[in-house]
């Protein structure tokens, strides 16, 4: 569905995206990962058409840029916000209508989208008496209510409680079933883990890790133990073969050198503290997140040393 | 177009907007008459006016004349003389004369020289030298009546003197091309463009206020995005510049219905539908070409207060023109009020003023309209780009350098 090549763009002099080049498939839910300042919203941008990369392409279906794609394409911004003085309602079948859906088709599943949302009494209202949260389902409603084959969601779960996480979650779901393209940019790895199909990790606008989810974990092997515990586990960093340990109040993920060292570890371990769980686990992409990125961020601080 | 629809119904319905309808109006029918009715409005009781009349004769003249030509409305004299002259030496008479004023006994007091009838020199003295209307009508009157008196001792009677001195009254035409002549007067031809222009400026200024407040609305809670990620920015630029337009037009409408409907009901003015087409005409463009502006200084604009700015600064522009009101008045075919015309800035205003008092040639409305046309098209192009670029920058003001390297950027 989307195809993008060699991607390139400059600001001022600085590279935000670097030769990037992925594909999104139909029905697929992609994640776009890396720390703030990688050149993810750069590149959803330019994705959509708002701004111009410097030189690679961009397809869809094969295709360059045309002017039906407007109609075609979704997004939810990171940064809230809508027309604060007007209705909500109006908001959502202007912008519907943007997308050349309107008329009564429009106004019946802008209603029907709201009631899901349980935004329903709300449509005449001003959008600036809405809570911050249901200004963001609004929002999601103007990036989805003109079933768009490509959807790009920034960060769209902040800000929502569990409950309405949990039905844009099912609207995910269910738009990828529908096969909708779906483009998730976010810090949160939660999320991608239990969506994502694929991930591209980027960092400084290059891109360090792409692949299937489940490859990536692979790539990344399953030298990871979880633990819960009570009592203090700082020592954990000082032995000689853990390689990395994430270390919580009461959770620590440790990954080691060799995982044939992992029973010396449990030893040790319950001998000094009071042990809860311990888990032979494929890593987290959190943890992967942490030391890709630390990694390559690490020549970079000792050179500003 | 939907963009247009939207800018321009979501407008209409602010408050903003009817506040503007409204107010318009009123600030013009303010500026424009209320001087002129509180200048001319009667006093409703005599008015007292104290005299030191060293000459002895100017008393009983002075007060003759002035029951005869100011009456109040019910017929009573309008000045009431009071004589504060007595044997008194000048300086106490002075001091008492000042008590009267400030206790608002009287409202002022001439004092006449003993000379007086030979040099014409007369003081006059109250807490507020600034009421013309009373000096005007005193020095009117006591003119006469040196004039009479003066007359008369060169033995030319007074019955003669009024007799040779016909009355002379200036009623000014205006010719306009057709040869038709209208009458116009020097107020009324100033109030027309007067009008013709704050219409024009508050326009401009009102809905120049909605168009950046609207672009710093999208940009900073970032509908832009959206926005953008639905049509191109040109498509968004003219859509909005379209809606604006419109909003635009409903004042003109409004405010030319409202005034038309106020000059017949009080004939204040001949109007002549080509000419009101014109006024429209030179509207209409002028306000494209400072819509066009707007949006290129409005597109990077990031906080409440260099709206502000930009918006003050545009008011200024097209506020200049005024300053040459008089100049086109008096003399509408010199060479620098042509030159001015050609300023794209001053255009409309310009012209407007220029049509009121003499209509330019057919070829000079064909060449400014044509200037018209053709700036605003090129200050499109300029906004369309610079838009296109300054519409995602964020929290910096940009340089010229900036500017300019948007206006290269390719397509």
């Amino acid at each position: 569905m989307l195809t993008v090549n060699h991607l390139r763009k400059e600001f001022d002099g600085i590279v935000a995206v670097n030769d990037l080049s992925f594909t999104v498939d139909r029905g697929a839910i992609f994640g776009l990962l890396g720390p703030n300042g990688a050149g993810k919203t750069t590149t959803i941008r330019t994705i959509l058409h708002i701004i111009k990369p410097d030189s690679g392409e961009i397809l869809f279906n094969g295709l360059p840029f045309l002017e039906e794609r407007w109609n075609t394409i979704g997004y939810l911004p990171e940064e809230r916000g809508l027309y604060r003085k007007s209705r909500v309602l109006d908001t959502i079948l202007y912008f519907a209508s943007l997308k050349g859906f309107s008329g009564v088709q429009a106004r019946h599943a802008a209603l029907k989208w709201l009631e899901r949302f349980g935004l329903k009494q709300d449509a005449h209202r001003k959008v600036e008496e809405l809570s911050k949260g249901n200004q963001q389902k609004v929002q999601l409603i103007i990036a989805l209510i003109h079933r768009p084959q490509l959807l790009v969601l920034d960060e769209p779960f902040s800000g929502l409680d569990p409950i309405n996480q949990q039905t844009l979650k099912e609207i995910i779901l269910e738009l990828s079933h529908q096969n909708t393209a779906i483009i998730f940019s976010t810090h949160q790895m939660e999320q991608v883990e239990r969506l994502c199909d694929s991930i591209l990790l980027m960092n400084k606008g290059k891109e360090i890790l792409q692949g299937s989810l489940m490859d990536v974990k692979q790539r990344y092997g399953s030298n990871s133990i979880h633990i819960e515990f009570e009592g203090d586990v700082s020592f954990l960093q000082t032995l000689p073969f853990v390689k990395r340990a994430d270390v919580y109040q009461r959770y620590a993920e440790i990954e080691l050198e060799d995982m044939s060292k992992s029973n010396e570890l449990l030893t040790l371990l319950s001998q000094r503290i009071t042990l809860r769980k311990f888990e032979l686990v494929e890593p987290s992409l959190h943890s992967i997140f942490l030391q890709v990125v630390g990694e390559e961020n690490e020549p970079r601080e000792v050179k500003s040393l | 177009m939907t963009v247009a629809k939207w800018e321009f119904f979501e407008k209409v319905r602010s408050k903003a907007f009817l506040i503007s309808l409204v107010l318009m109006p009123v600030i013009i029918f303010g500026i424009a008459f209320l001087p002129t009715l509180f200048a001319m409005k009667e006093d409703e009781e005599p008015v007292a006016i104290g005299v030191i009349d060293k000459t002895g004769k100017f008393l009983q003249s002075l007060q003759e004349h002035l029951n005869q030509t100011y009456k109040l409305e019910n017929g009573e004299p309008n000045y009431v003389l009071r004589n504060l002259d007595d044997s008194a030496p000048l300086e106490i008479l002075k001091e008492k004369a000042n008590d009267l004023v400030i206790d608002g006994a009287i409202e002022g007091y001439f004092y006449f020289p003993p000379d007086a009838f030979e040099n014409g020199n007369i003081e006059y003295r109250a807490k507020n030298v600034a009421n013309i209307k009373i000096q005007e009508r005193f020095s009117r009157t006591i003119e006469k009546i040196l004039l009479e008196d003066r007359l008369k001792e060169v033995g030319i009677d007074t019955s003669t003197f009024r007799r040779l001195q016909a009355n002379i009254s200036l009623r000014s035409m205006k010719v306009s091309e057709e040869g038709e002549e209208s009458e116009s007067g020097f107020e009324d031809t100033f109030i027309m463009a007067y009008i013709g222009i704050l219409m024009i400026v508050f326009m401009v200024v009102t809905s120049g206020q909605l168009l950046v407040r609207s672009l710093l609305e999208e940009k900073s809670n970032r509908v832009i995005e959206v926005l953008l990620s639905s049509c191109s920015s040109q498509d968004l630029m003219v859509g909005k510049i379209i809606g604006l337009s419109g909003l635009g037009l409903l004042q003109m409408f409004v405010y030319g219905g409202f005034g038309i409907a106020l000059s017949i009901k009080f004939s204040t003015a001949s109007f002549e539908l080509g000419y009101l087409f014109l006024i429209f005409l030179y509207a209409i463009l002028g306000y494209l070409f400072y819509a066009a502006i707007l949006v290129a200084a409005g597109s990077p604009v990031t906080t409440e207060q260099e709206a502000q700015q930009i918006n003050s600064y545009i008011g200024i522009l097209l506020v200049v023109p005024l300053g040459f009101l008089l100049l086109v008045m008096q003399n509408p075919n010199s060479l620098i009020v042509k030159a001015l015309s050609y300023i794209p800035f001053f255009t409309s205003p310009i012209m407007v003023m220029r049509m009121a008092v003499q209509m330019p040639s057919v070829l000079e409305i064909i060449l400014t309209n044509l200037l018209l046309v053709v700036s605003t098209i090129v200050m499109m192009w300029i906004a369309g780009r610079v838009f296109r670029m300054a519409i995602l920058s964020y929290g910096k003001r940009p340089s010229l350098k900036e500017f300019m390297n948007w206006l290269k950027e390719p397509e």
